[in-house]
């Protein structure tokens, strides 16, 4: 079974039938061709499907697309501008908290669904933030690291 | 001399693709008419196959192609290949729930999916077998037709006289430890996409640790010819060892794409990643240590049991390897070994980062500390006391050219403040030390090589590019080549990019792992760069008016040493030499160490690597004897990884190294229920997440080796090698305790203290 949807994809608006049940993940990756977030479980354990719906963090794995109707996604995509990458984007690069790259995109989001709604928070915040995204490369390390430095530039 | 790039914390050179999800892993590349391929896999641990009907799946709307053995050449395969005993697709008998029977292309996914539940697998279902030492009994089943107790590899040796050794011990020390099944979790399922056109070449995205082994594997079992196979591997979510032999999927991708006509991509679920991605041996190991009264070891008896699994891929020497490191860190003048790869319908196991060490030095290491506290002397002193050093020959024939692990050892204990703690006691808080050896590089023991080529070219810009065959599965390895590149050549890092990892424009290397990039690949790199950094110089001095001998490159420019105005830019010696000479530069560097003969075939006994990388490492813990939960209060990890190229990228090695030593300490283990994996997903299979963290501190120690890249040795694999044991020592230094079982559960816990009481 199919359903038109309208939904905001990095500030784009699409208009689209979907199947009922493909999820959100489906949609992006597959129809959209937003290939930065990732699939690494498809179940909501690991997080690097991770993108923004109005606002909120979700596993993008765990939504279904026809649930979106109506609502604005911010993904991995839609974060860099032609002024150049967003200020997580490039503490992750710098800071060393990328290795393999594949929960990146993910965890990336995770820390900005987290700064937007509290600009300052503590490392201990900050690792409860990202406590659902799996990264197997670099023990955590690097990326608290990465967000606190953020963190600390916004109080 | 003072170095430019090498030793700075240069961010990756992938970074940015990666932060803004540019990067194209193998799921994000998609091709016109594009199908996709599912597998079907055994439902039975052992089974003859009596009969595959595929027609009602080949019916199905949208199918457009289903293979079987029948489209395969039943050439088994491994890596290396003379332990081979793997078909892509298993057409006598099925040996553990997983096995690959059949496979689809469709459409789509969901009418590929669909397509291998209508495919009709009639079995014979046969008596299993799921532990090794059942498995070497009498009338066991047989996993593998005539092979004998299931045996698939028994590898022994002893050097000096065991017998003598313990004649002459004070004291005797039998221990058993038994470690468990821990997997990958590389965060991007394995996947494949294979595209073969009219001219009969194949192309394959795929991941995969050695693009240039796997490539003629795959020659060898689809018969063709290897030029006629490109294989790339794109940006990779990991590896860790999981991706170090050709995976069925690849072959069974490639078959379906070839019969089809069409590219065909597969990617593993998350489920099938953890009961079909080959993790690391569960060992049983058994260990007599006999020692002088003054701490001295003078003889070690090991034997180590592991569960294959159904197949080999690395199994034996896995357990070789095992026994190799097991025995090289501490001069012991009699030694003996006895291991054992047995198969079983288990999973089966394959390289996992540390290959074997990371069992044996949980056993070892735990047992140094039983050692100890018995002799009463400090485990600190014990281990300072038996260390092998640079110079030395280890009992195994391990050759010793750097060796930084006594200043590991004091670094670690001082960092961790081990002695404070030691006069201030906290109750149910511990404190642990452990230590390792792990090869940088390996080559000889059992066939295998260690080379690694390279091409370097100057555009006559004066920018470079480099060519390695080397595979970056996410540890940063292009990152490392070009800091060594750049620093050679005396150019800027900006000045340097990489084409990697695809075997029709790099030229060979042997893969991705066993801690050998930076050594092997550095050096292949290294020498390459000092060829074009000798023409350059060839051009600068006609043009400085100078002999070749008095220049230096440096910052992008060549000098005359001692008069730097005297000085041209590199950019205008590229121009020059390319344009008005005709002479573009460009060189070729390579490398296959190390030069010493192959261990003995019969004796094992030799040296296997160029190099040699020590750690030790400091766990301290609180446990709560209630519930029997572990608290890590800090880790210190100190590393001789002989120079840190990039000490930012060494730390996150050793970082994530931890989290997954901490984990196979405390909590991971894929549990098999009569070959079933029980937990095959991340909410019950734990790995560490974020706030499971704890506070780490790395020391970097550099021994400079004599044969490293700027004195470099590898860091990748001996991160986690130490991390179990020091977690094991501090729980029993915080309520004595000593489990002898991996993990070391809240369960495992409470079962010991109350035997205790």
């Amino acid at each position: 079974m199919k359903k038109r949807i309208r939904i905001l994809v990095n500030g784009e608006r699409q208009e689209l039938e979907v199947e009922c049940d493909k999820s959100l993940l489906d949609l992006l990756r597959d129809r959209l061709g937003l290939t930065g977030t990732k699939r690494g479980c498809d179940r909501g354990d690991c997080g690097a499907c991770s993108v923004i719906l109005d606002g909120k963090i979700v596993n993008s794995c765990l939504v279904l697309a026809v649930e979106a109707d109506g609502k604005s996604v911010l993904t991995i995509e839609g974060l860099a501008s032609k002024d150049g990458l967003h200020p997580l984007q490039r503490s992750f690069v710098e800071h060393g908290a990328i290795q393999c790259g594949f929960c990146t995109p993910g965890m990336i989001m995770t820390a900005k669904a987290l700064l937007d709604e509290n600009p300052g928070p503590s490392e201990e915040e900050i690792r409860a933030a990202i406590a659902g995204n799996i990264c197997r490369c670099t023990g955590y390390v690097k990326i608290v690291e990465a967000i606190a430095a953020v963190a600390r530039r916004n109080r | 001399m003072s170095l430019s790039v090498v030793g700075k914390s240069l961010p990756r050179v992938d970074g940015i693709e990666k932060a803004t999800g540019q990067a194209r892993y193998v799921d994000d590349l998609a091709l016109p008419s594009m199908l996709y391929g599912r597998i079907l896999r055994s439902p039975l641990p052992h089974a003859r196959i009596v009969r595959i009907d595929t027609k009602k799946a080949e019916k199905l709307l949208g199918v457009k192609g289903v293979i079987t053995a029948a489209d395969t050449l039943k050439v088994p395969f491994s890596f290396p290949s003379h332990l081979k005993d793997k078909y892509p697709l298993e057409f006598e008998k099925v040996r553990y729930i997983g096995d690959e029977i059949a496979a689809v292309a469709a459409a789509d996914k969901d009418i590929a999916e669909e397509a291998t539940h209508l495919i009709e697998v009639e079995f014979e279902e046969l008596p299993a077998v799921f532990d090794p030492v059942d498995a070497m009994s009498l009338g066991a089943p047989e996993v593998h037709e005539g092979v004998k107790n299931n045996i698939a590899r028994k590898i022994e040796w002893e050097y000096g006289s065991i017998q003598k050794g313990f004649d002459e011990s004070d004291y005797i020390f039998e221990n058993r430890f038994t470690t468990s099944r821990q997997t990958h979790c590389s965060l991007e399922p394995h996947g494949a996409l294979a595209s073969y056109d009219y001219t009969g070449k194949l192309t394959i995205w795929m991941t995969t640790q050695n693009p240039h082994t796997v490539r003629d594997d795959l020659a060898n079992l689809l018969g063709l010819p290897p030029h006629k196979i490109r294989v790339i591997k794109p940006p990779m979510g990991g590896g860790f060892g999981s991706r170090l032999t050709m995976d069925p999927l690849d072959v069974i991708c490639a078959l379906l794409a070839m019969k089809c006509g069409k590219p065909v991509k597969i990617i593993n679920s998350r489920e099938e990643e953890f009961y079909a991605s080959r993790g690391r041996h569960p060992m049983t190991i058994e260990i007599k240590t006999g020692v002088k009264k003054n701490g001295k070891i003078l003889a070690r008896e090991v034997t180590a049991i592991a569960d294959n699994g159904a197949y080999n891929s690395h199994g034996p020497r896995v357990v070789g390897y095992a026994g190799k490191m097991l025995l090289s860190l501490y001069n012991i003048p009699h030694t003996r070994f006895t291991g054992l790869a047995i198969y079983t319908n288990n999973p089966y196991g394959g390289a996992m980062r540390g290959f074997g060490n990371p069992q044996v030095t949980f056993a070892s290491e735990s047992q140094l500390d039983m050692i100890s506290e018995r002799l009463g002397i400090d485990p600190v002193e014990l281990r300072l006391k038996n260390f092998v050093k640079s110079g030395d020959v280890a009992p195994t024939g391990a050759e010793i050219t750097s060796c930084g692990i006594q200043e590991c050892l004091l670094r670690a204990v001082e960092v961790s403040g081990w002695k404070e703690k030691q006069h201030e006691r906290v109750k149910q808080r511990g404190l642990g030390v452990a230590c390792m050896i792990h090869g940088s590089g390996a080559k000889g023991f059992f066939g295998d090589s260690n080379v690694s080529d390279s091409f370097i070219k100057m555009n006559p810009d004066g920018s470079v590019i480099v060519y390695s065959g080397t595979s970056d599965l996410g540890q940063g390895s292009d990152t490392i080549l070009l800091q060594i590149v750049a620093e050679e050549l005396g150019i800027k890092f900006e000045q340097v990019r990489i084409v990697s990892a695809d075997t029709e424009t790099t030229p060979i290397d042997y893969g991705s792992f066993g801690t050998r990039v930076t050594f092997a690949a550095g050096n292949a790199v290294k020498m390459g760069a000092k060829v074009v950094r000798e023409q350059l110089f060839e051009v600068a001095s006609e043009l400085l008016e100078a002999h070749v001998d008095d220049l230096v490159a440096r910052e992008g420019a060549v000098h005359v040493k001692g008069s730097p105005e005297r000085s041209v830019p590199i950019e205008r010696i590229a121009r020059v030499a390319c344009y008005d000479k005709g002479k573009p530069l460009a060189g070729r560097g390579f490398y296959n160490g190390p030069d010493s003969p192959s261990p003995d075939v019969s004796t094992y006994f030799g040296n296997t690597s160029p190099a040699y990388c020590f750690a030790a490492q400091v766990a301290e813990v609180e446990v709560d004897s209630e519930t029997g939960l572990v608290k890590i209060l800090n880790l210190v990890a100190a590393h001789d990884l002989g120079k840190a190229i990039n000490p930012m990228a060494a730390e996150g090695q050793i970082e994530g190294g931890l989290a997954q030593g901490i984990g196979y300490a405390l909590m991971e283990d894929l549990v098999c229920s009569k070959g079933v994996a029980v937990n095959p997903n991340f909410s019950d299979y734990k790995v560490l997440k974020a706030p499971d963290i704890p506070p780490i501190k790395t020391v970097l120690v550099e021994s400079n080796d004599p044969n490293g890249p700027f004195g470099a040795k590898g860091v990748a694999e001996p991160a986690l090698v130490p991390t179990t044991p020091a977690i094991a020592n501090a729980i029993y230094d915080a309520i004595g305790v000593r489990i002898t079982d991996l993990p070391i559960t809240p369960e495992r816990i409470l079962e010991a203290l109350n035997q205790k009481k």
